[in-house]
């Protein structure tokens, strides 16, 4: 396999970020996930990661190097990060179950599978164009799907954000699976929260990143939605793959996973709170002072022979 | 965070007094060079680059960085300087040394010496379960004799694993890449990123973290060990302390190696920190100790048996 991925989570105008993104590769198959925990519902982040986790981590477990079955893979992992989100409630005492939208997405043998809970949503890029995307559990949606209301209605409707499967909660989620699909040279699949889609349409979306470097242009697309978003813009999150043909060696951002053992998978996945990384600065002179330490260790130590 | 692949320095580029010959290697969190310094010697220069971080445009020498990544980057740099201290303080044949460290094109280098050879890694792959015991005996050996000076400075590696184990050409192994080394005495440290392997970090990468110690890199040890024999790498550890399928050295290749090897291998994958080797020191005894030769079980009596017995006993 041979793909550019691409993903990153951003703030927004929030104070915290409850949306959690992964991707996992082995050598034959890759997992996306995008999860956007439910700010009404308190633990909106503990859901979210639950749901990226028990997908990551079932993938880990049953990538050998592909999956089996994707469609009851995602749905069993799906279902069983709802669980784990119930448990939570009733071990901590929660009167309210947190709550998080889903949508995962499978590529194995050049065919993609996806899944999804809420409105969280993938959109399948081709030449520019949108040629597959998941349709929202939401009123709205159901409203639009039966025309009812235009987009432009939609996009300004009180109960925009308001959705009826998701995963944690007292009900059991309805999930929705794709269609088996056939990717091609240049297939750009797009995962992302409503803090990107209710922002930038997913046209703009695709025109932006047609032909483009994804390391480039989809962090220029979070930038231009964060800036027309306002400031009190949600959380934003997207995990982006370009899909290439192994015979075609040209990009070198991309990834190939041609020399991986059968057994092996990357995961990218924050842990779980915020960056640490951000806790602490270092200053021009503690790197001057750091580096003379090291030499004034190697001169004493390791002296030129 | 992104992911992103970062254009190395061009090919000649002269950095401080060194000549850049060709990238050896990218990862995600530096780039390596071959180099050549002013005596013409060969050298190996490891840029801090992290790719999630800071890019490189093609044809440029400075790394981007945006001003909210600064922080992440300058942190990162903090790690980079704890692997400079590390290795600059172990002076050892079994340990990679460092010649010289600086700051250059908004970031910082390391210049390492340069050998011939590959990582045992590679040695694995390229002997896929055929690797002999004497071999692993005569490797780990050596290497921990480096993981012995490690831990002799209150230094605990933490990424050990085939890949960071590199053998010069006459096979004398060198450990590389210390990376996640940390000094243990040091815990007013904010809590870093975990880094580590899956498959060679120890139960207490993952969980207890105050329970690391010499015997986290031992457990490294044996899963390496573990990986000469199979092939490949065992389960991770995190999978293990779920449900363990790691099939024990002594029953999966009984008969083949000795009995003592298998039962190191075993003892160093014990999921207990407090049932391993506790230290460097008492591994090593054992590894030397006297050969004994696995069982004469499936040639019993014939000649024939007894002759391929003596071709398959392990030579110190």
């Amino acid at each position: 396999m041979r793909f550019t991925i691409y993903q990153e989570s951003r703030l927004g105008g929030r104070k915290n970020n409850e949306d959690r993104t992964t991707y996992c590769y082995s050598r034959d198959a890759l997992l996306m996930v995008v999860a956007d925990g439910m700010g009404g519902h308190h633990y909106g982040e503990v859901a979210a990661q639950f749901a990226v986790q028990a997908l990551a981590e079932a993938f880990q477990r049953e990538a050998r190097p592909t999956l089996a079955d994707p469609f009851l893979f995602m749905q069993k992992a799906m279902l069983s990060a709802h669980q784990a989100i119930a448990d939570f409630a009733t071990s901590h005492r929660l009167e309210d179950s947190p709550r998080t939208t889903c949508v995962a997405c499978i590529v194995q043998n050049n065919i993609a599978y996806w899944a999804h809970a809420g409105d969280s949503r993938l959109f399948l890029m081709r030449d520019g164009r949108i040629v597959a995307r998941t349709r929202d559990h939401s009123r709205i949606q159901l409203l639009l799907d039966e025309g009812m209301i235009t987009a432009e209605q939609a996009a300004t409707h009180p109960d925009r954000n308001k959705i009826y499967s998701c995963l944690g909660g007292p009900t059991s989620p309805e999930i929705d699976f794709s269609r088996k699909t056939p990717l091609e040279h240049g297939d750009i699949l797009l995962l992302c929260t409503d803090g990107l889609w209710g922002v930038t349409p997913a046209e703009s979306m695709a025109a932006a990143l047609k032909g483009r470097d994804l390391m480039q242009a989809v962090p220029r697309l979070l930038d231009q939605t964060e800036l027309h978003g306002g400031p009190h813009r949600d959380n934003l999150s997207v995990v982006a793959v370009r899909w290439e043909d192994t015979c075609i060696e040209d990009v070198t951002t991309s990834i190939s996973t041609q020399a991986m053992a059968e057994d092996e998978v990357t995961t990218r996945l924050d842990q779980f709170g915020r960056n640490p990384a951000y806790k602490s600065e270092l200053s021009d002179d503690e790197i001057e002072k750091a580096i003379d330490e090291i030499r004034a260790a190697i001169a004493k130590y390791n002296p030129k022979q | 965070m992104a992911q992103q692949a970062n254009h190395p320095l061009p090919n000649g580029y002269r950095l401080e007094e060194y000549t850049i010959e060709r990238q050896l290697s990218l990862g995600g969190f530096s780039i390596v060079y071959l180099a050549a310094d002013a005596d013409g010697r060969q050298v190996a220069i490891k840029e801090y680059l992290p790719n999630s971080l800071a890019l490189r445009g093609e044809g440029e020498t400075r790394p981007n960085i945006d001003a909210e990544h600064l922080g992440a980057f300058r942190y990162g740099m903090k790690c980079f300087f704890e692997e400079g201290r590390s290795l600059a303080r172990l002076s050892h044949p079994n340990v990679i040394r460092v010649l010289n460290f600086f700051r250059a094109n908004d970031t910082v280098y390391m210049v390492m010496p340069y050998e011939e050879g590959r990582t045992l890694q590679e040695y694995i792959q390229k002997h896929h379960g055929q690797i002999s015991e004497r071999f692993i005996r005569g490797v780990f050996t050596r290497m921990l004799n480096g993981l012995r000076e490690v831990h002799a400075h209150k230094l605990l590696h933490l990424d050990l694993k085939p890949s960071n184990i590199y053998l010069r050409n006459d096979n004398t192994p060198v450990l590389i890449d210390f990376g996640a080394a940390r000094q243990t005495l040091a815990s007013d440290q904010p809590i870093l990123k975990p880094m580590y392997t899956p498959g060679f970090a120890s139960p207490e990468h993952y969980g207890k973290r105050d329970n690391l110690g010499p015997w986290s890199d031992i457990y490294s040890v044996g899963a390496a060990m573990y990986a000469c024999l199979a092939g490949s790498s065992p389960p991770a550890a995190d999978e293990r302390l779920k449900e363990d399928h790691l099939a024990p050295a002594m029953q999966r290749w009984a008969g083949q190696y000795s009995e003592r090897l298998l039962e190191i291998v075993d003892w160093c994958l014990n999921l207990d920190h407090l049932c391993r080797p506790q230290s460097v020191f008492s591994l090593q005894k054992a590894l030397v100790e006297t050969v004994i030769p696995p069982k004469p079980n499936r040639h019993p009596g014939n000649w024939l048996g007894r002759f391929v017995e003596k071709l398959n006993k392990p030579i110190l």
